[in-house]
C-alpha cells in the first residue's frame, strides 16, 4: 500500500513538474541605463533602486507567480550605443517591454527604436519634452518633462520673490537646452524679463566671463541648468565675483545632489532649486524607500533613485494587469495605469503636445546649513524658506 | 568697462595655467620634434596622485608638487626610453607613428585611471580655493594668482636653464641638429629622456596647482592637450617666453570670446587661432621676436 | 590576396544574412562595413598619399548632417542625403584642402584635428541650423536590417574598388610619389597640390557617404556623435593602423578587428565574463595601438610575415 502511494505520488509530481517549471519562468524586462561613462553615478543609483524594487516584487510572488527578470544594459551615456543595446534587448533577448532612460539624448534615440519595433517603453528619467511629443504611442513617461521642472517654483516666484528680471545659463546638451527654453517661456508668462540666456559646453574651468556679463546686467534671478560639477564651479565663481542677484535658482539635476554641497562648500548655502521628489513627501513608501536604500547600499539616494524604484512597481503592476504578454496588450495595460508609487501618483494622459505623460507637481528645495530642505509648497516644507538672503554675509565678506 | 577689465584679468590668470601646460609641450616638441598627444593625460596622472595624497594623507597640493613633479619626471623618462625612442628604428610607411604611439599611451593612461577611480568627478576642497583678492572692483581668484606667479617663475627658471647651464645648452644643441650634437659628444638619447622628463614634470606642476580650482575625471586630458598645442604653435616651438606669452594670449582671447561672442564658442577660439597661426605665422611668435 | 579568395569572400558576405538571421550580428556587420568604407577612404589620403588626417570626422559629420538636415528641415527623404552626402563632404574638403595643404606632415595632422573640433563646436552652437545638441532624430525607413546590410556592403565594396582602381592607374603613382618625397615629386613636374586635393576629395566623398548612411541607419545624430574627435577621427586612424596602412585590405581587416574587439568587451565577452570587463574595452584599444605601433607598424596585413613567423615558431 505504502509503495503504491509513493508511486502515485511520484507520478503526480512528475506530471505536474513541467507546469511548475513553466509557472516559474521569468518575464524578461529590458532596462537601459548609463552604467559606465560620466553619468555612471546616476545609472548606478537607478540600477540599485531597480534591483531593490524587483527583489521586493519577486519575493512577494512576482507577476502571477512568475518573477520579473530585469536585464539591465549599459548605454554608456551615448545615444548610438543606447540604440544598439535596446535593439539587442528587443531582438536577441526578446524582452516584453523596456524601462529606464536616463540622459535625454539617449532616451530619445531609444524611444525611437521602441516605437519602431512596437515594444512598450516606460521612461523614468529622460526629461526633454520632445520625447513624448512625437505621437509615439508605445512610449510612456513616468517623470515630469523638463519644461515642468520649474512649475513648483512659479508660485514661489509670484508670491514671495516677485523678480523682474532673470538671466539663464544652461549646459548645451539636450537637457540643458530644453530646460532653458522652457524656463524662458515660463518667465515670459510671469512677466519676468529674460536679460540673458546663454549655453556653455559642459566641462568649462572658467565661467567668470559669462558671470561678469550677468553681474553687469544685474538681474533679480540667476537661473542655472547644469550637471553637478559645473553647478559647483558656477556658484564658487559667483561667490568670487561677488555676484549677488536676489536669488540663485537651479533647475534640478546638479543642484540637488550631495556632491554639490560637497564641492561648492559655503557657495552652495541658501541656493534654491527645483526638484522632482524629496523623501519627506507624503507619498506612501517614500520615506521607507529612502531608509531601505540607505541601509542596503550605505549611501544617499535622491529623485533619480525614486523614479527607478517607482518605475519597477509600475512595470510589475502593468504586467499583472495585461491580458497577455503581447506588446499591444502591455501597451493597453500601461495606458490604463492608475496607481500610487513612492514617486507620486501615476496616470498617463495627454496634454499640450505630449501623450502618455504622467503629470506630477514639482517642488522647491533650498540648501540650509548644508542640508537639502524642502521649502515650497509651504504646507510640505521641512524648514521655512530663507529669503531674502544676504549673500555677502553668507559668503563671509561681511 | 568693468566687464572688459574683469574679462582681461580672468583671461590673464587662466593664461598662466595654460602657459605651464604649454611650457612642457613646447620643450618636447621644440627639442625632439615629438608631438605628444598624451600630454594632457600626463597632467591627469599628476592630478590623481595629488588627489590621493590629499584625501589620504591630507597633503596640501602645493606640497604635493614636490612629489608629483619627480614622479612624472620619471614616468616621462620611462615613456621616452621604452616606448618612443625605439620607434625611431622601426621601419614603417608613415612617419607619424610616434604621434599615434602617444595617442595609444594617452588612451592606456586614461583607461587605467578610469579603472582605478571610475569615471566619477572628484575634487579636493582647500580652504583657499575659492578665495578672491579684490583690486578695486576686480575679482582675482587667489589660487590662480599663485598659479600665474609659479608659471612665470618656472618660465624664467627654464629660460635660464636652457641658456646658461651645460645641460640646457646640450638640449638646445640636440634641438638644432641631433647628428651634429652627437658628433660633438653629446649623449643625445639621454638628452631626449631628460627633455621628455622635464616636459612631463612641468605639466605635472600645472596639474597639481590646477586641482584646487577645477575638478578631476579620467577624460580631463584631451582638451588640455589641444590647448597646449595652440600655445606651442602660437609661441613658437621651443620658446619658453613664447609659451607664457602664448598662454596669456590664449587665455585672454578665450575670455573675450566667451564674454563678447558666446560662451559656447569658447573652445573654438583656441582652434581658430591655431589654424590661423599655422597658416600665417608658422614659426609662431618666436619667429618675430627671435627668442 | 588572389582573385578566387576575394570572390569567395564576397559571396560569403552576400549570403551571410541569409544564414545568420540575428539582427544583433547583422548590426555588427553593418557597422563593420561602414568602418571599412571610412578606413579605406582615409587610407587613400594617408596611407597612399602620405597626408595623415586627424580630422576625418569633418567629412563624416558633413555627410551625416546633409542627410539629417534634408530630412528634418526640407522634409526630403534622408535617402537623397545618401547621394548628396558625398558631394557635400567634397565641398567642405575643397576648403579644408585649400587651408591645410600648405602645411606638411604633423602640422597638417594638427590642422585637420583643429578643423574637426571647430566644425564640431559650430554644429553644437549654431542651433538654428543644426538643432545643436538636441540632435536630429529620424525614423529609419526599413524595419528589417537587410536593406541596410546590402547598402553598407555595397558602399564598402565601391570604396575599395575605387581606391584599388585609382592606385592601379597613373594617379596611384602620383600619390605614392607625393608620399615618398613631396619636394622631389614637385621637382619632377608633378602638380602635388592638384593630386593631394584629388586624393582628399575622393577620400571625403566616401567618408561623407558613410556619414549619410549612418544617419539613415541609426536614425539619430548629434555633433558629439558624428563630429567626434575620439570616436570618429581617431577610430578611423586606429582601424587602418591596426589593419595595415597602405594596403588594399588592411582597412577592411582593421575595421572587423576593431568592431569585434569593441563589442566583445562591451558585452563582457557576450555576457560570459564578469561585468567589469565591459569597461576594459577602451583600455584594450589603447594597448592594441601601443603594441601594434611598436611591433607591427604596418598592421596585420603589412606585417603578416612577422605574425605568421610567430605562429610557425610556436609549433
Amino acid at each position: 500500500m505504502g509503495k503504491r502511494l509513493c508511486v502515485v505520488g511520484l507520478s503526480l509530481c512528475l506530471f505536474f513538474l513541467p507546469f511548475i517549471a513553466i509557472g516559474a519562468e521569468p518575464i524578461k524586462v529590458g532596462i537601459v541605463l548609463p552604467l559606465t561613462g560620466d553619468q555612471a553615478k546616476f545609472g548606478e543609483i537607478e540600477k540599485q533602486s531597480f534591483d531593490l524594487a524587483f527583489e521586493e516584487i519577486n519575493n512577494a510572488g512576482g507577476v502571477n507567480g512568475r518573477p520579473i527578470q530585469a536585464l539591465i544594459e549599459d548605454d554608456t551615456g551615448r545615444p548610438e550605443v543606447g540604440r544598439s543595446v535596446v535593439e539587442k534587448l528587443i531582438t536577441k533577448d526578446k524582452v516584453v517591454m523596456v524601462g529606464g532612460g536616463y540622459s535625454s539624448s539617449v532616451t530619445y534615440a531609444v524611444a525611437g527604436v521602441c516605437q519602431q519595433n512596437q515594444i512598450p517603453f516606460l521612461i523614468n528619467t529622460g526629461s526633454a519634452d520632445e520625447i513624448t511629443a512625437q505621437g509615439w504611442d508605445y512610449v510612456f513617461r513616468l517623470n515630469q518633462p523638463a519644461s515642468e521642472y520649474a512649475s513648483g517654483m512659479e508660485s514661489l516666484l509670484t508670491e514671495v520673490v516677485k523678480p523682474k528680471s532673470v538671466a539663464i545659463l544652461h549646459e548645451n546638451s539636450l537637457f540643458g537646452t530644453s530646460s532653458a527654453k522652457s524656463f524662458e517661456a515660463t518667465a515670459k508668462k510671469l512677466n519676468i524679463e529674460v536679460v540673458m540666456k546663454e549655453g556653455y559646453e559642459h566641462g568649462g574651468i572658467d565661467f567668470k566671463p559669462v558671470l561678469i556679463k550677468v553681474k553687469d546686467k544685474n538681474p533679480d534671478l540667476l537661473y542655472m541648468v547644469s550637471y553637478v560639477m559645473d553647478a559647483a564651479l558656477l556658484m564658487k565663481q559667483s561667490m568670487e565675483l561677488k555676484l549677488t542677484p536676489k536669488l540663485f535658482v537651479g533647475g534640478a539635476a546638479g543642484f540637488t545632489l550631495p556632491e554639490f554641497v560637497q564641492n561648492a562648500g559655503k557657495a552652495s548655502e541658501k541656493v534654491i532649486s527645483a526638484t522632482l521628489w524629496h523623501q519627506v513627501l507624503p507619498y506612501p513608501g517614500a520615506k521607507e524607500y529612502y531608509e531601505k536604500f540607505v541601509k542596503k547600499y550605505n549611501k544617499d539616494t535622491e529623485y533619480h533613485g525614486a523614479q527607478a524604484y517607482a518605475a519597477a512597481y509600475v512595470i510589475a503592476d502593468v504586467l499583472k494587469r495585461a491580458k497577455s504578454l503581447k506588446p499591444a496588450d502591455i501597451k493597453e495595460a500601461l495606458s490604463q495605469t492608475n496607481m500610487m508609487t513612492v514617486f507620486g501618483p501615476v496616470r498617463f494622459i495627454s496634454y499640450g503636445k505630449m501623450i502618455n505623460q504622467n503629470k506630477l507637481p514639482t517642488y522647491v528645495v533650498q540648501w540650509i546649513d548644508g542640508k537639502l530642505e524642502l521649502v515650497w509648497p509651504k504646507d510640505l516644507a521641512t524648514k521655512p524658506l530663507v529669503y531674502p538672503v544676504n549673500w555677502l554675509k553668507e559668503w563671509g565678506y561681511q | 568697462m568693468l566687464v572688459f577689465i574683469q574679462t582681461i584679468a580672468s583671461g590673464i590668470l587662466i593664461g598662466g595655467v595654460y602657459a605651464l601646460i604649454g611650457l612642457g609641450m613646447t620643450l618636447i616638441m621644440g627639442v625632439m620634434g615629438i608631438i605628444n598627444l598624451a600630454h594632457g593625460q600626463l597632467m591627469m596622472v599628476a592630478m590623481y596622485i595629488t588627489f590621493v595624497l590629499f584625501t589620504h594623507l591630507g597633503l596640501d597640493p602645493y606640497i604635493c608638487i614636490f612629489i608629483t613633479m619627480p614622479s612624472l619626471f620619471l614616468l616621462g623618462i620611462v615613456i621616452q626610453k621604452y616606448l618612443l625612442n625605439p620607434l625611431i628604428k622601426v621601419e614603417s610607411i608613415l612617419p607619424e607613428n610616434q604621434v599615434l604611439m602617444t595617442v595609444g599611451i594617452g588612451m592606456v593612461l586614461t583607461e587605467i585611471a578610469r579603472f582605478i577611480f571610475t569615471s566619477n568627478y572628484v575634487s579636493i576642497k582647500t580652504p583657499y580655493a575659492a578665495k578672491a583678492i579684490f583690486l578695486k572692483n576686480i575679482s582675482l581668484n587667489l589660487p590662480m594668482c599663485i598659479a600665474f606667479l609659479i608659471a612665470v617663475f618656472f618660465t624664467l627658471l627654464l629660460f635660464w636653464f636652457l641658456l646658461k647651464t651645460d645641460t640646457g645648452r646640450a638640449i638646445r644643441a640636440t634641438a638644432q641638429d641631433k647628428e651634429a650634437a652627437l658628433l660633438m659628444g653629446i649623449n643625445t638619447p639621454r638628452i631626449t629622456y631628460l627633455t621628455f622628463g622635464i616636459g612631463s614634470a612641468l605639466v605635472a606642476l600645472a596639474g597639481t596647482i590646477l586641482l584646487p580650482i577645477y575638478y578631476l575625471f579620467p577624460d580631463i586630458g584631451g582638451p588640455f592637450t589641444l590647448k597646449a598645442f595652440v600655445i606651442t604653435i602660437l609661441g613658437g616651438l621651443g620658446s619658453t617666453i613664447g609659451a607664457i606669452v602664448g598662454g596669456v594670449i590664449l587665455g585672454i582671447a578665450e575670455s573675450l570670446g566667451a564674454t563678447y561672442v558666446a560662451m559656447g564658442y569658447r573652445e573654438a577660439i583656441g582652434f581658430v587661432i591655431f589654424v590661423l597661426v599655422l597658416i600665417f605665422l608658422p614659426g609662431g611668435l618666436k619667429s618675430i621676436t627671435k627668442v | 590576396m588572389k582573385s578566387v579568395k576575394i570572390i569567395l569572400l564576397a559571396i560569403f558576405f552576400v549570403i551571410f544574412p541569409l544564414i545568420v538571421r540575428s539582427d544583433y550580428y547583422l548590426h555588427l556587420m553593418i557597422i563593420a562595413f561602414m568602418w571599412v568604407t571610412i578606413g579605406t577612404a582615409w587610407n587613400l589620403l594617408a596611407g597612399y598619399t602620405g597626408q595623415v588626417s586627424f580630422g576625418h570626422a569633418i567629412f563624416f559629420g558633413t555627410g551625416a548632417y546633409t542627410a539629417g538636415l534634408l530630412a528634418s528641415k526640407l522634409y526630403i527623404s534622408a535617402w537623397w542625403g545618401m547621394l548628396l552626402g558625398g558631394p557635400c563632404a567634397m565641398l567642405i574638403a575643397a576648403f579644408v584642402g585649400w587651408v591645410c595643404f600648405r602645411l606638411r606632415g604633423p602640422y597638417f595632422a594638427l590642422a585637420t584635428l583643429a578643423g574637426g573640433e571647430i566644425i564640431r563646436l559650430v554644429a553644437v552652437n549654431w542651433e538654428s541650423l543644426t538643432k545643436g545638441m538636441v540632435g536630429i532624430l529620424l525614423m529609419p525607413s526599413f524595419k528589417s536590417k537587410l536593406p541596410y546590410y546590402y547598402i553598407a556592403l555595397g558602399i564598402a565594396i565601391l570604396a575599395m574598388l575605387k581606391v584599388h582602381l585609382l592606385m592601379r592607374s597613373k594617379y596611384g603613382y602620383w600619390f605614392l610619389a607625393i608620399r615618398e618625397d613631396q619636394d622631389a615629386a614637385e621637382a619632377m613636374g608633378i602638380n602635388t597640390t592638384l593630386y593631394k586635393n584629388i586624393s582628399l576629395l575622393v577620400s571625403a566623398f566616401f567618408t561623407g557617404t558613410a556619414g549619410a548612411f549612418y544617419t539613415n541607419y541609426m536614425g539619430f545624430i548629434d555633433p558629439s556623435v558624428v563630429f567626434s574627435l575620439h570616436y570618429i577621427s581617431i577610430m578611423t586612424i586606429l582601424v587602418v593602423i591596426v589593419g595595415g596602412v597602405a594596403t588594399r585590405f588592411g582597412p577592411a581587416i582593421g575595421a572587423f578587428i576593431m568592431v569585434g574587439v569593441q563589442e566583445l568587451f562591451r558585452s563582457s565577452i557576450f555576457g560570459l565574463a564578469p561585468k567589469w570587463v565591459s569597461q576594459a574595452h577602451a583600455l584594450v584599444f589603447g594597448i592594441i595601438v601601443v603594441f601594434v605601433i611598436m611591433f607591427m607598424a604596418n598592421g596585420v596585413v603589412g606585417d603578416w610575415h612577422k605574425i605568421s613567423r610567430v605562429f610557425k615558431r610556436a609549433r
